[in-house]
């Protein structure tokens, strides 16, 4: 008998674990915490399930406990008591599932140990629903901005649909602050006042509204998410802006068309162009400057004259040859290996200069010589220095028997100081306040360093010679070597000098083409 | 002389048998049209008329627990059975669920009906009141769902007799839980799985 009672028992424990163990389990771990009651009871679908805790370990377990009910004053029936191991808590209860539960009756519900009572209860069935929660949640965009819409099935009940809440709780994602919901019946919900391109979590639950049926609140769903729709400029504020960009660009064109010409000569200043100097050059001549010149002739050279005050180069002062026989070797050693350098800065320059310099017999020597010079006026071919504190522009000049050598000593020092730009051929000189040269040919000293040339025309001799422009402009000087070509041409025009005490050109320059005038110095220059 | 006042006389008699027969006849026109008219009664399906006497049948308890003094005697009531098994109620005909809650509800008039002659608290005596009111209110909605249940109307009867349908209870407290666990029970069942509720809603 007893066995099969046990027998009887074992196969109902397992095939109530086996079908609703699972949600039993959760339902009575939530119940253990909430009921204050020594019998806990709830009602799952239709039948009550009434549990209670083992009180102490006992060797024996299901027949210690005889579960009774009875309601309307029938007489007392008994259900069978089982039990359930609870894995979380690691504790034991007993329970009892009444078939076929009457409903809107008082039920008198008594567990007995040993014959004797243990707990008494009497209760309503239909005041401890404890509902499954509500299926099929889902979360959809409603289409408008921070809104979401929520729909759900309730649980399968019949004759219940009318007396259910709701409570919808939502969040965002990542935060556990939701706000709550009740809604009553209804099984849709629209979620207002939510924050745009946000994700968020839902869950429902659902519990009898207690005026017909009462009861526990449901566990809840599982958690859905939604997404809120992004959110759209808020067509005001598109307006407002557009409205003051507008404004500021109708202020900002205002403000630059009544300042455009000052704003205009700021930002894209005008080239200049020497156009207006040139009346009718480029528009009548088209820039041939040879006819311009020949047609505006006398008007316009005199005019230049003085236009052209600070922009010419400065006339050149041209001295006469000197050669350096005397010191010749000793300076050409001394600077041969200056020579080899090549310089091109004006600081190198100064340097060599200044090693020059420190030979003081060299600078004795060239008071010598221009004495000499001063004595003898024919002598220019010979070897003689004029000192000056002027800049100067040797002139290299000399015969082919001589050309190596003069070449040699009186280039060696400039072309230290100064490259040759283009031909190999030539060799520039320019000023040295060192040492100074003299170029050949006719002409007479002058009462410092100049000598004049008067109706002399330059003659061209040769590749030996070379022949520097010198613009000074009285800041600065500009030297530009000059071709073999170049020389040739100007060997065909004249000539003029003026005078040391910088006087301004009295001649009239009858060559076309740009002419020399001088500044602050005075000087010979060609003009071509 | 005498034919003159003989004549006045016949046409008075005359004239009032005419007036008599034509308001006879207008009488009977009338009972035939009253006892012949189709019911205008719209059916209320309105579930939250129920619940609001559900409610005042629950303040009717809470009241009775707080009561003190003047809260009736011990008597035995005869009231209807409440407790519903839903796997025999819904093979039962909509016509016979609506027999036995018109049943229950005129034992349930009675019972408080009885009560209220023991009771001397006012505010109980109110509340009372209250619910036998809202208990002839469902009989007009029942009526005006067309339930075919027997029209016998409620009247107070001592003489109902106890049928297998009905329980004794002792105490005005368990009167008062019977009452509420009836409306919550049975007759919210049938109301909401009446015929003519279900049309109107589908």
């Amino acid at each position: 008998m007893r066995n099969d009672r046990l027998k009887i028992v074992f196969v109902l424990c397992l095939a109530f674990v086996s079908t609703g163990g699972q949600h039993l389990e959760s339902k009575v771990v939530q119940l253990l915490q909430d009921e204050a009651e020594d019998i806990k009871c709830f009602v799952e679908g239709k039948d009550l399930t009434c549990f209670w805790e083992e009180e102490e370990e006992r060797n024996n377990l299901h027949d210690q406990y005889t579960f009774t009910y009875s309601y309307e004053n029938k007489k007392k029936m008994a259900c069978v008591v089982s039990s359930l191991s609870l894995l979380a808590s690691n504790k034991t209860v007993f329970f009892c599932k009444l078939p076929k539960t009457p409903f809107f009756t008082t039920l008198v519900v008594q567990v007995y140990r040993d014959a004797q009572m243990l707990y008494s209860r009497s209760l309503n069935a239909e005041n401890f629903l404890f509902l499954d929660p509500p299926r099929n949640l889902t979360v959809t965009n409603s289409g408008k901005e921070g809104q979401l819409n929520v729909s759900w099935l309730p649980p399968p009940l019949k004759y219940m649909d009318d007396s259910l809440i709701y409570e919808v709780r939502y969040a965002m994602e990542g935060s556990n602050m939701g706000k709550v919901e009740v809604i009553k019946v209804s099984t849709m919900l629209v979620l207002l006042g939510l924050q745009s391109d946000t994700r968020y979590k839902v869950w429902v639950r659902v519990k009898p509204d207690g005026v017909a049926y009462k009861g526990y609140w449901s566990a809840w769903t599982e958690p859905v998410f939604g997404v809120t729709q992004p959110g759209d400029m808020d067509p005001l504020i598109v307006v407002l802006v557009l409205f003051i960009g507008l404004i500021l660009c109708l202020l900002s064109l205002t403000v630059i068309l009544s300042h455009h010409k000052f704003l205009l000569k700021k930002l894209w200043p005008d080239i200049p162009t020497p156009e207006h100097k040139f009346p009718g050059l480029f528009t009548v001549y088209k820039g041939d400057f040879k006819e311009w010149m020949s047609q505006n002739n006398g008007s316009i050279w005199g005019r230049s004259v003085h236009v052209y005050a600070e922009e010419l180069p400065s006339p050149l002062e041209v001295l006469s040859e000197v050669s350096l026989t005397g010191h010749a070797t000793s300076q050409r050693e001394e600077r041969k290996p200056v020579e080899e350098e090549e310089e091109k800065e004006s600081e190198r320059s100064d340097s060599r200069l200044t090693d020059r310099w420190r030979e003081p017999p060299h600078a004795h020597w060239l008071m010598e010589q221009l004495r000499a010079l001063q004595d003898n006026p024919e002598s220019l071919s010979q070897s003689s220095l004029l000192q000056s504190h002027d800049t100067y522009v040797t002139l290299n000049q000399g015969d082919n028997e001589r050309q190596d050598d003069d070449v040699f000593e009186e280039t060696v020092p400039l072309q230290t100081l100064f490259t040759t730009a283009g031909t190999s051929s030539l060799s520039t000189s320019r000023s040295d306040l060192g040492s100074l040269q003299q170029s050949s040919g006719s002409g007479r000293l002058s009462s410092q360093s100049s000598f004049e040339y008067p109706n002399h025309t330059w003659p061209p001799k040769g590749p030996g010679y070379a022949y520097m422009a010198v613009a000074d402009s009285g800041v600065s000087m500009d030297y530009s070597p000059m071709s073999s070509s170049r020389i040739a041409e100007l060997g065909k025009h004249r000539m003029y000098t003026n005078d040391y005490k910088n006087d301004i050109f009295p001649h009239k320059w009858p060559l076309s083409g740009q002419h020399i005038k001088s500044g602050s110095g005075s000087c010979t220059g060609t003009v071509w | 002389m005498g034919s003159v006042a003989e004549r006045s006389k016949a046409l008075d008699l005359g004239s009032s048998l005419s007036g008599g027969v034509g308001l006879v006849s207008v009488l009977m026109v009338f009972v035939w049209l009253g006892e012949n008219q189709v019911s205008p009664l719209r059916p209320i399906c309105d579930l939250r008329v129920l619940d609001h006497f559900v409610r005042e049948a629950r303040d009717s308890e809470v009241i009775m627990r707080g009561c003190r003094g003047g809260c009736g005697v011990m008597k035995s009531y005869f009231v209807p059975l409440t407790s519903v098994d839903f796997a025999v109620w819904e093979h039962t005909d909509v016509h016979g669920q609506a027999v036995e809650v018109q049943t229950g509800l005129s034992l349930l008039d009675q019972a408080l009906n009885n009560a209220m002659k023991t009771v001397s608290n006012s505010p109980l005596a109110s509340v009372l009141e209250n619910n036998i009111s809202n208990i002839h209110s469902l009989g007009q909605i029942l009526h005006s769902l067309d339930l075919q249940q027997a029209r016998s109307t409620v009247l107070p009867d001592d003489s109902v007799p106890a049928s297998a349908q009905t329980q004794e209870v002792s105490s005005l407290p368990e009167l008062l839980q019977v009452q509420s666990s009836f409306l919550r029970g049975k007759v919210r069942l049938l109301l909401s799985a009446a015929p003519a509720c279900q049309r109107q809603n589908s």
